[in-house]
């Protein structure tokens, strides 16, 4: 009983980590640039399948395979650069209506679709049982792959480093600046084209290292993008639209229900999920951590 | 007693915007609220329309509990107002602007199926609002097209398309040129009395409009009533000149205008 | 009126399209005619009222489950019933959801409107022994008008007696539409979505009539679910996925949510033009996005804002909260 409890208990922050970035990604852009980054679920597919290519090719260089967690962690932070060029596109409609931004994004999101489809084809592809070249941990009657444990330690370090970041470091502070007061920011003499840029960038990059460092445990599969979304959605509702904090524990919340649900009535799971999100925005419109909503 | 308002509070955490303000206003009187940036003019206005609700007090209209109702509400029971800052639907003409109105007063916006531009007793209304205002050279305009002047007239035209029984208006002549502005008063006050109007209650900056129309004028500072009289006695009241109107940069003492 | 000649033109076109010989084209028409009447309701609720619901597909799907559910499970075949059914439910499903999601504007009422479509879908597809789970449930050709036409072959019960119901079926939601948008009530909704401050101001009651928009656009979408069902003759989960709604929020911007006909344009070309694409380019989702955002950018105002030569409005305002 207890053992099945651990599982259910780990499986379920595990997926909270990877939704933790993923999340993190769009409160930071929505945060500060007010725009609410429905392909956030693409960088992520897009960070699962470059992982995938660049562990395949890593093995092929014939390098250690213990090392493959470099190739992934490359292939997250190296996508990253598609992010000032999203960003770019996006400058065309910050001063639009709220409506037509989001459409932009369902834009994005259709076209990534495609383009991943176009690239890697549309059967699932996956690392293998490479991951369990770290072996495997057991404590307490339950076993778990020391990546998973990896995952989770690399989740809690980012949020950990992201936390840090935004109250002890200047851009940080910037950040935070813009986010509560745009104008007022501006007017102090923040750059506000260097902060989107960089925002979304950093934003870009922890939903694609998301995807690459979930994908060795798991495979790809088309439309995981589309389906994360939901997901990230349900995360920044409940934690509150632009919260770092609201991120991780919203995650959590997501990841451990998920879990539950999935193991003991899986019809429930993501009707759930759904009855929650819709219940926070009803009671509590703001989230855990987010802004007085109208 | 046509509107009460009985110590009004309206207090954002330690900041009181409004601090214990008692007023009346009785039908057919025009009554001037005057007061610095800050005063506190625009929350007052606020919480008797409805869009805010006081942290302690009470308002009434026509002796009802009105305190805390919406501004629909507030619209359906005789109250209108108009706003400080152009608050107007951007898209719709002025005609339709004005059957908007005139439609609420009739009760029948609900009418799903009827055609509007066959229903010959609102666009007559509409009309005839218009005329009132200068308006009907414009009636196919669309709003947002309009010079700002017209702007302010339509929101104030749209408020006594209405037929309210109180009127209040938030800085009816700001942003409109010093010329235009006694037009613009004129305009309104001939339009209340022929609309049947039984008082009205306005925020000003402008000294002069606001010497040369009212029975009372209440000071506000610092969201307090400083002084609440005739224009006569309030320009005898040093302190209040001084505070209020002589930090307008006008000189006491001017006469009336007509 | 200018508008009747080319309108007069498209609805000969239309009418004679099955007798013309191109039955691959015209049961696409059945599609659009489901399509069209649902985008009727949704632009009821995001071009007239300013409401963007990113979760439209639910009451679609329930429209299309319904004529499942009715001719499968019940037996009941009567195509005008189905009708009538479909509304009621959607408007007894959208009552209290719409209650709800009208308190919120813009980000949040899209927000609530997405959970709420996919709360359903996640409905749909798990509760398998209820709904088919991912295999969905089968619609039986209906009775039209008390004609039981079951002796007919497919195809030609298709592209004729049904293909003309679906007509008669759009034309009088259009109909009723126009009556609607041009009525007080019309006038109301536009005057809330302009400005939903003065509007409360003049004594409009916003929420309430956001309900009733809500309601109306709801019964609308389940009316095109319904005469979806017998068109596709499977219903599946994935009708009603966020993506869907998201489709059709694109058809109605496509041609211009600020005119009447504009979603119908906007289902039309989205229709045909997707079908020419997936037998062409199977990448079609690259090609429609990079169109929905070229659309956004430049061309807010849709196919028919172009075609009046109002190219580039940067003043097109959706929703004000």
């Amino acid at each position: 009983m207890l053992t099945h409890a651990i599982n259910i208990l780990l499986s379920g922050i595990f997926h909270a980590a990877i939704l933790f970035l993923v999340a993190a990604g769009l409160q930071l852009v929505f945060g500060v640039q007010r725009i609410f980054n429905l392909a956030c679920g693409s960088f992520y597919a897009l960070g699962a399948y470059t992982g995938v290519s660049a562990v395949n090719a890593f093995i092929r260089l014939g390098l250690p395979h213990e090392l493959f967690l470099l190739a992934l962690i490359g292939a997250g932070v190296c996508l990253a650069l598609i992010g000032p060029l999203i960003e770019w596109l996006l400058r065309f409609v910050y001063e639009r209506d709220e409506a037509l931004q989001l459409l932009f994004t369902f834009a994005l999101v259709l076209m990534f679709e495609d383009i991943i489809r176009l690239i890697w084809g549309p059967s699932p592809l996956s690392t293998g049982s490479l991951y369990l070249i770290y072996g495997q941990v057991t404590a307490l009657g339950v076993t778990v792959p020391v990546y998973n444990l990896i995952v989770i330690a690399a989740g809690l370090v980012i949020a950990l480093l992201m936390g840090a970041m935004l109250a002890r470091t200047r851009f940080g502070r910037i950040i935070r600046a813009t986010a509560e007061n745009r104008e007022m920011s501006a007017a102090m003499g923040v750059n506000l084209r260097a902060v989107y840029v960089k925002v979304f960038t950093l934003g870009t990059m922890l939903g694609t290292l998301g995807g690459a460092l979930v994908i060795p445990a798991t495979a790809t599969m088309s439309e995981m993008g589309i389906e994360l979304i939901v997901e990230a959605f349900a995360v920044v509702v409940i934690g509150g639209l632009g919260s770092m904090r609201g991120a991780l524990v919203g995650a959590l919340v997501v990841g451990i229900l998920r879990a539950v649900a999935i193991s003991t009535y899986p019809e429930l799971e993501m009707v759930l999920m759904y009855l929650i999100v819709i219940g926070v925005l009803v009671l509590r419109p703001q989230g855990l951590f987010g802004e007085p909503a109208v | 007693m046509i509107l009460q308002a009985h110590n009004i509070a309206k207090a954002y955490g330690e900041f009181r915007a409004l601090n214990g303000v008692t007023l009346e206003i009785a039908a057919g009187e025009f009554v001037s609220v005057i007061g610095p940036n800050g005063a506190g003019k625009s929350t007052l206005i606020n919480v008797l329309t409805g869009f805010l609700t006081p942290t302690a007090g009470r308002v009434y209209f026509k002796g009802q509990d009105i305190t805390g109702l919406a501004p629909g509400r507030l619209a359906r029971l005789g109250m209108a107002r108009s706003f400080q800052f152009v608050t107007i639907f951007p898209g719709l003409t002025v005609l339709e602007v004005l059957q908007v109105a005139v439609l609420s007063r009739l009760r029948r916006g609900g009418r799903l199926l009827a055609s509007l531009a066959r229903d010959r007793e609102v666009t007559a209304q509409a009309t005839e609002v218009a005329e009132l205002f200068m308006l009907s050279e414009k009636l196919g305009m669309v709003a947002r097209q309009l010079p700002q002047g017209d702007k302010k007239l339509l929101d104030v035209a749209s408020a006594f398309a209405l037929h309210p029984e109180v009127m209040l208006l938030d800085e009816p002549t700001s942003g409109v040129s010093t010329r235009e502005k006694h037009t613009l008063m004129a305009i309104l006050v001939a339009a209340a009395k022929r609309s049947g109007i039984r008082a009205i209650l306005q925020v000003e900056h402008d000294m002069d409009i606001v010497f040369g129309y009212s029975d009372r004028i209440i000071a506000l500072h610092q969201g307090r009533i400083l002084a609440d009289a005739t224009p006569q006695t309030l320009q005898e009241n040093d302190d209040v000149m001084r505070l209020v109107v002589g930090q307008q940069g006008r000189p006491p003492g001017f006469g009336r205008s007509t | 009126m200018k508008v009747w000649i080319p309108l007069g033109s498209v609805l000969l076109l239309v009418l004679a399209l099955p007798q013309l010989g191109w039955p691959y084209y015209t049961i696409l028409m059945l599609s659009f005619f489901a399509y069209a009447t649902a985008l009727l309701g949704l632009n009821l609720l995001f071009g007239y009222t300013g409401l963007l619901s990113f979760g439209h597909a639910l009451f679609l799907g329930l429209g299309a489950y319904t004529t499942a559910w009715l001719t499968s499970v019940w037996g009941i075949r009567s195509m005008e019933v189905m009708l009538l059914t479909a509304m009621v439910v959607a408007v007894l499903v959208a009552a209290p959801i719409g209650a709800l999601c009208v308190r919120y504007v813009t980000i949040y009422f899209g927000m609530l409107t997405l959970a709420f479509g996919m709360l359903f879908y996640s409905f749909l597809l798990k509760f398998y022994h209820l709904t088919g789970g991912d295999e969905g449930m089968r619609v039986l050709r209906p009775v039209l008008l008390g004609c039981d036409l079951s002796g007919m072959p497919k195809l030609s019960f298709l592209i004729g007696p049904y293909y003309y119901y679906a007509v008669a079926v759009l034309a009088l939601a259009t109909g009723v539409m126009w009556r609607l948008v041009t009525s007080p009530f019309g006038l109301w909704l536009k005057a809330i979505r302009e400005n939903p401050v003065k509007a409360a101001a003049l004594g409009v009651s916003v929420r309430r009539y956001r309900w009733y928009a809500f309601l109306i656009s709801a019964a609308y979408a389940a009316v095109g679910g319904a005469l979806l069902g017998p068109t596709i003759g499977q219903v599946d989960p994935g009708l009603t996925y966020w993506t869907q709604s998201g489709h059709l929020v694109f058809m109605t911007l496509l041609g211009g949510f600020g005119y009447f006909l504009g979603p119908l344009l906007g289902a039309l070309v989205f229709i045909y033009l997707q079908d020419a694409l997936m037998t062409m380019f199977p990448y079609w989702r690259l090609v429609f996005g990079a169109m929905l955002a070229v659309l956004v950018l430049l061309a807010p105002e849709g196919l028919l804002g172009l075609l009046t030569g109002r190219l580039g409005r940067k003043t097109v305002r959706v929703a004000v909260s």
